[in-house]
C-alpha cells in the first residue's frame, strides 16, 4: 500500500508517495535522486547507506523510509560547506583516505557523528566508531589519520 | 624534464568521490530503463531435463526471457573455450546463470525468474580437487578434448592446465642434502569482495551498443560482448563510470552480453545490479584454494640443496582467466630462493565450485603462505634462525632464481633488513606474542598500452588514456607524468579515461600493469608534445629547438630563464596552426631469458620483467584460551621499484596488508557438501574492520631496475597481498608449537593446532 510521506533531507522537504515497505535507502536514491549514498550489502553489514537520522548514524537500508518521517536527514550531499568541501571532506582526500571512494559517503556519515559526540577522540574511539563501516581498499590508516586530524582543526577552531 | 618529488598528491577523482557527486554505474538511469534478474542453476551439477520460460514470458510487465536459443552459439573462455553466455545442456555450479529477464521492475523480474521451471537429471558434483584427479572421478567436462584451447595448455580430462618447472636433478639434490622437511598445506578459496556490486547498463542505437559496466578490464569486456554476440569491436562501447573496487574481482568479461541481449531483444535500456549475495556466488573470479605438498633438502650449513613442491589448484567449473595459475603458482611454490635443483608441478583442476580467476596476485598469497610456512619448518628443523635463514637462501642481485632467470639490481635482501628491524624481530617479547617473517615476489606485467594527450589553446591539458582506475590512483598519477614531462602543473590536467570508443587499448586495472605501462605511454604521447612546444618557442625565441627548456608552465633558453615564453601563450599559437597532439604507446620490455630450466605449460609466467620483492615481519598475539588471534604490528618492505606517488604507493600497501590479515584469519569460503557456498554474505565471511586493523610501517626499497617501467617505477598494487599472511603463520606456529596447516587459521583451527587436532 502506498502512502504520501514527508521526507526532509539535507534542509529540503520531499513529499514522496511510496510503498510502506520501502526502505529509506531505496527511496533517497530512487524517489529523491541522490545517489550518493550507496548499497554494498542491504544487510546492515557494510555501512555504505549510512545517513544521518536526527544527527544519529543509520544503516539506511534496513530503515523504513516511513520511520524516517518529519526527522532531519542528512546524506553525504548535505556535507559540503556551500562549495567548498567540508572539513571532514578536505582531510580525507588531503590524507589519502579515498581511494575506490564508494565507502567514503558512509565512511563520512559514521565519522561526522563520531566527531559530533566526541570533538576529540582518540585513535582507539576513531578505530571502534568507525568499525561499522567495510573499506576495501585502504586498509583505514590514512582515514583514521583524516579524523584525527579534522578533530585537531575543529577543536583548534 | 623537471621531476616533481613532493609527497603531496590529491586525486583528480576526489572531488566527486567526497561529495557523493560521482556516479557509478548503478547510480545511473536511461529514460524507460528496464530491470534485469538471472535465473541461476542452484545446484552445482545437474543435466537440464527441462526447461520451460513459457510462464515467465506471458506475465504483464515482462518484456524478455532468454536462454542460450536466444544468443550464438559460442563457446568461449581466454585459455579453454568452456563456457557458454548461459548453460546450455547441463550447469556445472550453482552460480551459473540459465535464463535472464528484463522487467518493468525488480519485483516484476523476480516473479518472472521465480516462473522459470527449470528440471534437472542430478550428477556427480566434484567437490574435491585430490578426488577429482582420480581415474574413476567423474568428468566436469566429459567433451574437455573437444574444446577450443590455448596451445600451450597441457589437459587432460579434469585436470584443466598442468605446469611444471624444472632445474637441475631433484632426486640427487635430496639425496644429497642433510635434512629434509616434507610439508602439506591447504588453503581455502576466498573473496575479493569489493564493497561495490557489480552493476550493468546496456542501451542500443541502431547497430551499436552502449555499455556502463563497473568493469576493471573495459577493452576484455568489450572482446567478450563481441565475441559472444558476434559483434564488430567498433559497434560495442564500453563505459565505466567511477568503479567502487575491484581487486581482481571485476576483471574479465562479466553480464556485459547478457544485459545487451536483453536490450536488443526489448528495444529498451536494461540495468543490472547484483546483490551482495550474487557478488559471492556468480562470477567466476573466486580466488582459488589449493592444497600443497613440499619437499625440501638442506645441507648441513642451510644451503638449500632441493626442494619439490606439488599444486592442486581448484579451478571452479569453468577455467576463466586461470589457466596460467598452475604456472604462476608453480613459480610460488619455488620462491624467490636459490634452488640449484628445482621441481614444481600444479594442476588446475576442474571441480562444481564457482570458477576461479584473477584476484590480487592470484595464486601468490596462499602459495606464500604455504611455502614460507614450510621455510619456517625447514629452518627449525636444522636450528637456524628463519630469517638468517632466508638472508642465507634468498635470490639476491646477479643471481639465479628457480626458473633459471638471471637477477638483475633487485632489493630482496635489503627488504629483510628493513622490515626485520622496523618489527624489531628478535627483542624479548612477551610469551603470547611473537614475530613471523615471510619474503614474497611478484612480477611486473608488460603489455601494450595506448594514451594521447592533447593541450587545447587556453594552455590546459587533456590525458585521454585507454587506462582504467579501480581505486589504487594509479590513472590519477598519469597527471603528473604528464606534467613533468611538459613542465606544466598536475593540476593543468584532466583525465579522459575508461571509455573504449575515444581511447587507445589497455589492458586495464589488472596485474598492477597501469602505471608501468599506460604510464609509458603518456609519456610518450606528451613527450610528442614537449617538441612540438620546444620548436614552437625556438621560433618564438630565435633559438634552438634543443636548447629550449620546458618548466614551470614555461618554455626557455637554456641558461636564460627570462628568455622565454608561457606555455599556455604557445598552446594559444598553435591553437591557430598545427595542433598540439600527441599520441603515445611505446614497446613493452620483452621477457628475460631463461637458462638451464624446462618447462612444461609454459605460458610465459616463468621469466618476470622487473620482478618485485617483499618482506613482511608481522607481530602477533594468541589468547590460548580461545585461538583467537590478533595483529598487533606490521612491518612491510617493498622493492617496488621507484615510487611515483608516495601517499598512493602507501594506501596500496595498507590495503593490501589488510586484505592480508583478512585472508590469514577469517576470510575462507566453505562448501557443503554438494559444493554450495556456506557463507556468501558479509555476516559469515567477516572483512577486517577499522579497529581490527594494526599499525602498518612500510619501508620502500627503491632500487634501479633494469627494465622497469617509467622513471624505474615497478608494478605495485598486488605485491604488498602476498607475504602477509605467510608472516602471520610463522608467528603463530611459534605461539601454538606448530603451524596451523589450513587456510585461513581461523580460532577454531588454531585451537586445534594448539591440541593437535583435524589438521588436513
Amino acid at each position: 500500500m502506498s502512502e504520501q510521506i514527508h521526507l526532509h533531507v539535507n534542509g529540503v522537504d520531499y513529499p514522496v508517495t511510496i510503498a510502506q515497505e520501502r526502505n529509506l535507502l531505496s527511496v533517497i536514491r530512487g524517489e529523491i535522486g541522490l545517489t550518493g549514498t550507496k548499497e554494498g550489502c542491504d544487510d546492515c553489514e557494510c555501512g555504505a547507506c549510512m545517513v544521518l537520522l536526527d544527527g544519529q548514524p543509520v544503516n539506511s537500508c534496513s530503515y523504513l523510509a516511513v520511520q524516517a518521517q518529519d526527522r532531519e536527514i542528512t546524506t553525504v550531499e548535505g556535507l559540503a560547506d556551500g562549495q567548498a568541501l567540508g572539513m571532514l571532506q578536505r582531510n580525507l582526500l588531503e590524507a589519502g583516505g579515498v581511494q575506490c571512494g564508494f565507502c567514503t559517503p558512509g565512511m563520512l556519515i559514521s565519522a561526522t557523528a563520531l566527531l559530533a559526540r566526541t570533538p576529540e577522540p582518540s585513535e582507539e574511539q576513531v578505530r571502534i566508531g568507525l568499525s561499522g563501516n567495510l573499506c576495501r581498499c585502504t586498509g583505514y590508516t590514512k582515514i583514521v589519520q583524516a579524523v584525527q586530524r579534522a578533530a585537531t582543526e575543529l577543536t583548534a577552531g | 624534464m623537471s621531476v616533481s618529488t613532493a609527497p603531496r598528491f590529491v586525486r583528480a577523482d576526489g572531488p566527486d568521490k567526497v561529495t557523493g557527486s560521482g556516479r557509478y554505474t548503478a547510480d545511473l538511469t536511461l529514460t524507460g530503463a528496464l530491470v534485469a534478474k538471472f535465473k541461476y542453476a542452484g545446484i552445482s551439477h545437474g543435466r537440464i531435463a527441462r526447461l520451460d520460460t513459457s510462464a515467465a514470458k506471458a506475465m504483464p510487465g515482462v518484456f524478455a526471457v532468454l536462454t542460450q536459443d536466444d544468443v550464438p552459439d559460442v563457446r568461449f573462455g581466454p585459455f579453454v573455450q568452456d563456457r557458454t553466455l548461459f548453460a546450455r545442456d547441463v550447469v556445472r555450479f550453482e552460480g551459473e546463470v540459465v535464463a535472464a529477464v528484463a522487467a518493468v521492475d525488480a519485483a516484476t523480474a523476480q516473479r518472472a525468474v521465480d516462473a522459470i521451471v527449470v528440471e534437472y537429471e542430478l550428477l556427480p558434483v566434484v567437490n574435491d580437487v585430490e578426488a577429482a584427479l582420480t581415474p574413476d572421478a567423474p568428468l566436469v567436462h566429459p567433451e574437455w578434448a573437444s574444446y577450443g584451447a590455448a596451445d600451450a595448455l597441457v589437459r587432460d580430462r579434469n585436470d584443466a592446465s598442468f605446469a611444471s618447472i624444472a632445474k637441475g636433478d631433484v632426486q640427487r639434490g635430496l639425496a644429497e642434502a642433510h635434512t629434509v622437511v616434507r610439508s602439506r598445506y591447504v588453503a581455502d578459496g576466498c573473496h575479493a569482495a569489493p564493497i561495490e556490486p557489480r552493476a550493468v547498463v546496456a542501451q542500443w542505437e541502431g547497430n551499436k551498443v552502449t555499455i556502463w559496466s563497473s568493469t576493471q578490464v573495459p577493452f576484455d569486456a568489450r572482446s567478450g560482448v563481441c565475441e559472444t554476440l558476434e559483434l564488430p569491436n567498433n559497434r560495442v562501447r564500453i563505459i565505466v563510470p567511477h568503479l567502487g573496487g575491484g581487486f581482481g574481482g571485476k576483471c574479465g568479461f562479466h553480464y556485459e552480453a547478457h544485459v545487451a541481449a536483453l536490450a536488443r531483444a526489448t528495444k529498451r535500456p536494461v540495468r543490472l545490479v547484483f546483490n551482495r549475495r550474487e557478488e559471492f556466488v556468480a562470477p567466476d573470479r573466486r580466488r582459488e584454494g589449493i592444497v600443497y605438498e613440499f619437499e625440501t633438502g638442506v645441507a648441513a650449513d642451510g644451503t638449500i640443496t632441493a626442494r619439490r613442491a606439488k599444486l592442486l589448484i581448484d579451478n571452479g567449473a569453468y577455467t576463466a582467466d586461470a589457466g596460467f595459475f598452475s604456472q604462476i603458482a608453480a613459480m610460488h611454490a619455488l620462491g624467490p630462493y636459490r634452488i640449484p635443483n628445482a621441481r614444481a608441478d600444479a594442476h588446475l583442476v576442474y571441480t562444481n565450485h564457482q570458477p576461479s580467476g584473477s584476484v590480487r596476485a592470484p595464486t601468490a598469497p596462499q602459495t606464500c603462505w604455504a611455502l614460507e610456512s614450510h621455510t619456517d619448518e625447514v629452518a627449525r628443523a636444522i636450528g637456524m634462525d628463519p630469517v638468517e635463514f632466508r638472508r642465507l637462501n634468498a635470490v639476491d642481485t646477479g643471481g639465479e632464481g628457480p626458473s633459471g632467470q638471471t637477477y638483475g639490481e633487485i632489493g630482496v635482501q635489503q627488504c629483510i633488513a628493513e622490515a626485520t628491524t622496523g618489527a624489531g624481530y628478535g627483542q624479548p617479547l612477551p610469551d603470547d606474542e611473537a614475530i613471523g617473517v615471510a619474503i614474497g615476489w611478484w612480477p611486473s606485467f608488460s603489455v601494450p598500452s595506448g594514451a594521447y594527450v592533447k593541450l587545447d589553446g587556453d594552455g590546459s591539458g587533456q590525458i585521454i588514456t585507454g587506462a582504467q582506475e579501480c581505486g589504487t590512483g594509479a590513472v590519477m598519477t598519469l597527471r603528473q607524468l604528464a606534467a613533468d614531462e611538459l613542465g606544466m602543473d598536475a593540476e593543468a590536467f584532466e583525465l579522459v579515461y575508461q571509455d573504449t570508443s575515444v581511447a587507445p587499448y589497455d589492458m586495464g586495472a589488472t596485474g598492477s600493469q597501469t602505471l608501468f605501462n599506460n604510464g609509458r605511454a603518456v609519456v610518450a604521447a606528451a613527450g610528442q608534445i614537449a617538441e612540438q612546444l620546444r620548436n614552437l618557442a625556438a621560433e618564438q625565441l630565435e633559438a634552438s629547438p634543443a636548447d629550449i627548456v620546458l618548466a614551470e608552465g614555461r618554455a626557455h633558453v637554456a641558461g636564460t630563464p627570462d628568455r622565454g615564453i608561457a606555455i599556455a601563450e604557445l598552446a594559444g599559437i598553435a591553437a591557430g596552426g598545427e595542433l598540439l597532439i600527441g599520441h603515445g604507446s611505446g614497446m613493452p620490455p620483452g621477457p628475460p631469458p631463461l637458462v638451464g630450466s624446462s618447462c612444461v605449460g609454459d605460458l610465459g609466467m616463468a621469466a618476470w620483467v622487473a620482478p618485485q620483492f617483499s618482506c613482511h615481519a608481522v607481530r602477533v598475539k594468541l589468547d590460548r584460551d580461545t585461538g583467537v588471534v590478533r595483529v598487533l604490528h606490521v612491518s612491510a618492505a617493498h622493492d617496488s621499484g621507484t615510487i611515483i606517488n608516495p601517499v598512493g604507493a602507501q594506501g596500496q600497501v595498507e590495503g593490501a596488508v589488510l586484505m592480508g590479515i583478512g585472508q590469514a584469519l577469517t576470510e575462507g569460503t566453505t562448501y557443503d557438501e554438494q559444493g554450495r557456498q556456506r557463507n556468501a554474505a558479509l555476516l559469515e565471511y567477516k572483512l577486517q574492520t577499522c579497529a581490527d586493523a594494526p599499525p602498518i610501517d612500510i619501508h620502500f626499497v627503491q632500487i634501479d631496475t633494469p627494465d622497469a617501467g617509467p622513471r624505474g617505477a615497478k608494478g605495485l598494487a598486488e605485491a604488498p597481498n602476498v607475504a602477509t599472511a605467510a608472516a602471520i603463520s610463522n608467528a603463530l606456529a611459534q605461539l601454538v608449537g606448530a603451524p596451523v596447516r589450513q587456510l585461513p587459521m581461523t580460532a577454531e583451527r588454531v585451537w586445534d593446532a594448539m591440541n593437535q587436532e583435524a589438521q588436513p
